[in-house]
């Protein structure tokens, strides 16, 4: 049974022979394809290899100085960015202080800001 | 891992047993192309990374399964479904110990004067056609385990079925095969 399948088999491989050009051209076109694919695959697993490897040097012997490094600069900023907004708010408050302080210490009323017939007469005035 | 060039040298020895291979399934040498050229894309893409010593099996695996995908796609015709029902697994795995021992040597092409090479045509052409009358099964054990030099357990593998199953789907087509032979004045 065996030799019978065997010759079988030697009468097929007889058949490889006989595939036609156009076949046997699209058969290597399909074969170079398929390489393609795998460089393509291969090309798109890259960048996550080395953001892996990017990561595991961060988690490996980054040192002292290397993280101080890193963060030192950062904590300037925003100790940095704290002061001057710290400022700007007490530069405000001193504005607002002096306003008021003329507002109280001045001979008009603080109810005559209020009224709109005085807006209208130093608008007039200011024309004027 | 394979490289390229091995992946490249597999594919090279094995895509034209390939296509005849799915031809005589599918009969249609356009969507034995397609089975092939899907085949060899999954394999690339999926598997590129595998060692080359596991390439074989891989590709039968993937071969055989990209030829049943394109029959579960003719859905449409009635002759789809005799083919699929002889696609799946019977049970009676019986045990063939003839298929157990090794393969003879092939016989070379001893005659290469033109009548013989004329017979050796006629011969093959009938082969095939007998072979395409194969139930499915039975055509992919047999190609398995006497063209493509498998194994039993290799062969059961690449089928999802038993060892026993794989002989005797051997034995039926080895038979079938023989008879049809014989019927038509061949005898190998």
């Amino acid at each position: 049974m065996n030799q019978f399948g065997s010759r079988i088999a030697s009468h097929l491989d007889d058949a490889l022979q006989g595939v036609p050009r156009d076949v046997a051209e699209r058969l290597r076109a399909a074969r170079v394809q398929a390489l393609a694919g795998r460089r393509m695959t291969e090309a798109a697993h890259a960048p996550a290899v080395v953001q892996q490897g990017g990561s595991a040097a961060l988690q490996g012997g980054f040192g002292f100085w290397g993280w101080a490094a890193a963060v030192l600069p950062l904590l300037a900023l925003t100790l940095g960015l704290l002061g001057i907004g710290n400022f700007q708010e007490q530069l405000r408050a001193i504005e607002i202080a002096d306003v008021d302080a003329e507002l109280l210490t001045g001979d008009l009323p603080t109810s005559a800001y209020t009224d709109p017939g005085f807006a209208e007469y130093l608008k007039v005035d200011l024309k004027n | 891992m394979a490289s390229e060039q091995e992946l490249d040298a597999f594919l090279r020895g094995v895509e034209k047993r390939a296509f005849k291979r799915s031809l005589y399934h599918v009969r249609n040498q356009e969507s034995a192309l397609d089975i092939v050229q899907d085949s060899m894309m999954k394999l690339a893409e999926h598997y590129g990374h595998k060692p080359a010593a596991e390439l074989p099996m891989l590709f039968q695996r993937i071969l055989t399964n990209s030829t049943l995908d394109w029959f579960r796609r003719q859905k449409t015709q009635n002759a789809l479904f005799t083919r699929m029902g002889d696609f799946e697994s019977n049970q009676d795995g019986g045990d063939f110990d003839a298929l157990e021992s090794l393969l003879l040597d092939r016989d070379p092409n001893q005659n290469d004067n033109p009548q013989n090479q004329a017979d050796r045509a006629q011969t093959l052409r009938v082969i095939e056609e007998e072979i395409q009358e194969l139930p499915a099964r039975q055509r992919e054990a047999f190609l398995m385990r006497y063209w493509e030099d498998m194994d039993v357990a290799e062969t059961a593998s690449t089928m999802g079925c038993s060892q026993g199953s794989v002989k005797t789907h051997c034995f039926r087509a080895v038979a079938a095969l023989s008879k049809a032979l014989r019927a038509r004045g061949i005898f190998l």
